[in-house]
């Protein structure tokens, strides 16, 4: 097995995505371990999304190489063990609870009895149990929120993307999110989660700070702080916008 | 779990057709979009090409003097009890005026003598049309041959042994006029290669717009999948639209209908591919649904025009012929009138079907091709 010489799932060495003159990706090295949260923070256009798709697979890298799994990416062999929660609540609105995850169960070869149990589960964690049969079109906000999460995990990924995945919902609820993905990292799910909400980032294990689609810094957020000696996420994070300098022209 | 080509898994395929069968039948208003639909048009049209299917006028010139006098009885005998006929009298120097003025929808026309039919053993009649409405003219053929055959070998003013023969002549048309016969079997075809096009391209670019296609291609689901699963839920509906289109045609319309029942399936299905991936192409050029029926206009319109269903495609200005002739409806349309009408077999027909095949098959490359983009 490949992965037995870097155990980390995700490595992502020096790698750059041009869409024609525009670089969306400049450089950018990273290595995620397994059972952490790692954070994706930055402004709109910062190249959050970019990475997430070369690392999910859809679109293959201008410049340097990204393994997931050990698998240098893309590579159709990971897909079973990835789940993917989009920015928009990709449902089926005229589906019930329990048939969109059936469906998207059904992509990665769940069915019969598997399926019953994993979608018990999965309708237990994100406490959608009662509306099983409700048609996706009847939910409120953030049961969609919800239902969308529960279709990433479906079939108990090892890898889990979340691209912006608390945009637009309460307070509460952003922090049972927070509560869920902590309970994933406890049994061994790798997270990658793009975040506008400085907040939020602090309860990454570490957080790669993205700006003109350049890493400026990978760390634990108290690391984060320490550095640039800063008590609070947005001075921390302008200080080392700041210190990239350089940066700001060169993504402009 | 069955596999063949590269991996491709038939249980995600009908994974991904339950779902759509699903979709569907939870949106009721395109379900009766999709089996009420034609079943209106077709009656409309059926109102509308043979309106006085439900009553016709024939006029006739009984031949002079007391010959006549027999002649109009047995007639009116002869049509007694015929439902929906009315028949009426016309003077012999009044025939063109009496067509003209729209009172009667045709006129038989008696010789004035018959002393000579005894003698040739032949009774020529004439039957002029008032033509412009092609059920009534048909019918009124039938009912001359009828009223003929009856006059031969009924005693009386005619000898018994005679043949008759009608010669029609038309005011307006002719009979090669369009009729629900000639126009229900490429109908069968416009319904279903229509809503399919318009469902499928609307369905995928919901897939699009509501991010889900992004799950799809991230998940082990391949492009090949992707299309079968539309191509097999989609057809479905297109099959039983047809079987109702059918049933309602030959059921309730009375068209008539010779043909070859898998083969007519056949030709469907065929068509049906291409427009499935026709759609999921097209759903690549459109941002919402607005721009989904944009295509209308101009993918499905000039078919629907120019395919045979109004006009014979002989009879086309020469540039629109060539354009008729790279249209799929217009092969589709060729291919059922064929088996409906004419009872081809595939020995007949296997040109027509070739070319809709062959445009499936340009339209499954072409869906693919823009799936490409979605996953590198």
């Amino acid at each position: 097995m490949p992965e037995l010489t870097n155990p980390d799932p995700i490595v992502v060495d020096h790698v750059g995505k041009s869409f024609g003159n525009v670089n969306a990706l400049d450089d950018v090295s990273l290595t995620v371990a397994s059972g952490e949260t790692f954070g994706l923070v930055g402004p709109n256009g910062s190249g959050k999304t970019t990475l997430i798709r070369l690392l999910l697979g859809l679109g293959r890298p201008t410049r340097g190489e990204i393994r997931v799994l050990g698998h240098v990416m893309p590579d159709r062999a990971v897909a079973g063990q990835i789940g993917y929660m989009t920015q928009a609540n990709a449902l089926y609105a005229e589906l019930s609870v329990r048939e969109n995850l059936a469906f998207f169960g059904g992509l990665y070869g769940l069915h019969g009895r598997r399926l019953a149990a994993r979608t018990a589960t999965t309708l237990a964690l994100v406490d959608l149990a009662d509306r099983a049969n409700s048609p996706a079109s009847t939910l409120s906000g953030g049961m969609r929120q919800r239902l969308s999460l529960a279709c990433a995990l479906i079939h108990e990924p090892r890898l889990l993307f979340l691209d912006e995945p608390t945009v637009g919902i309460d307070p509460e609820l952003r922090h049972t999110f927070w509560d869920y993905f902590a309970n994933l990292n406890a049994a061994g799910v790798t997270i990658i989660v793009s975040t506008h909400y400085l907040d939020e980032a602090a309860r990454c294990h570490r957080l790669g700070l993205l700006r003109f689609g350049r890493l400026l810094a990978a760390d634990t957020p108290d690391s984060l702080r320490a550095i640039s000696g800063e008590s609070d996420f947005e001075r921390a994070f302008l200080y080392f916008a700041l210190r990239a300098g350089g940066a700001v022209a060169k993504g402009a | 779990m069955p596999a063949f080509g590269y991996g491709l898994s038939m249980r995600r395929v009908a994974n991904l057709t339950m779902r759509i069968i699903r979709q569907f039948t939870r949106d009721r208003r395109t379900i009766a979009l999709l089996f009420l639909a034609p079943i209106v048009i077709l009656t409309i049209l059926n109102f509308v090409l043979n309106n006085s299917a439900n009553q016709v006028t024939l006029g006739f010139v009984a031949p002079d003097g007391a010959t006549g006098q027999v002649v109009t009885q047995e007639l009116r005998a002869a049509v007694q009890g015929q439902q929906g006929l009315v028949l009426t009298t016309v003077v012999r120097d009044s025939v063109d005026a009496t067509l003209r003025s729209g009172n009667v929808d045709g006129i038989l026309i008696f010789p004035t003598d018959l002393s000579g039919v005894a003698a040739t053993g032949t009774l020529r009649l004439t039957l002029d049309l008032e033509g412009s409405n092609p059920g009534a003219a048909k019918q009124l053929i039938s009912i001359s041959n009828l009223l003929a055959h009856a006059l031969s070998t009924t005693p009386g003013a005619a000898p018994t042994a005679i043949t008759t023969s009608i010669s029609a002549n038309y005011l307006y048309g002719g009979p090669q006029f369009t009729q629900t016969d000639a126009l229900a079997p490429m109908l069968v075809g416009v319904f279903s290669f229509f809503f399919v096009f318009l469902l499928t391209s609307v369905a995928f670019l919901r897939e699009r717009s509501q991010g889900t296609i992004e799950r799809l291609m991230v998940s082990p689901l391949r492009r090949s999948e992707l299309v079968l699963g539309y191509v097999c839920g989609f057809t479905i509906f297109a099959l039983l639209q047809s079987i109702e289109v059918l049933v309602f045609v030959i059921g309730v319309l009375q068209v008539h209908y010779h043909g070859n029942i898998a083969l007519l399936f056949l030709v469907t299905l065929a068509l049906t591919i291409g427009g499935v991936n026709l759609g999921i192409f097209a759903s690549a050029f459109a941002r919402n649904e607005l721009q989904v029926i944009q295509f209308i206009p101009l993918l499905l319109v000039p078919q629907i025009l120019l395919g045979g269903l109004f006009f014979a495609v002989k009879s086309l200005p020469i540039v629109l012929h060539q354009l008729a002739y790279i249209m799929p409806l217009t092969y589709a349309n060729f291919a059922l009138q064929d088996i409906m009408l004419k009872g081809y077999g595939l020995g007949q027909i296997w040109p027509d079907l070739l070319f809709l095949v062959g445009f499936a098959v340009l339209m499954i490359a072409l869906s693919a091709y823009s799936l490409r983009g979605e996953r590198i």
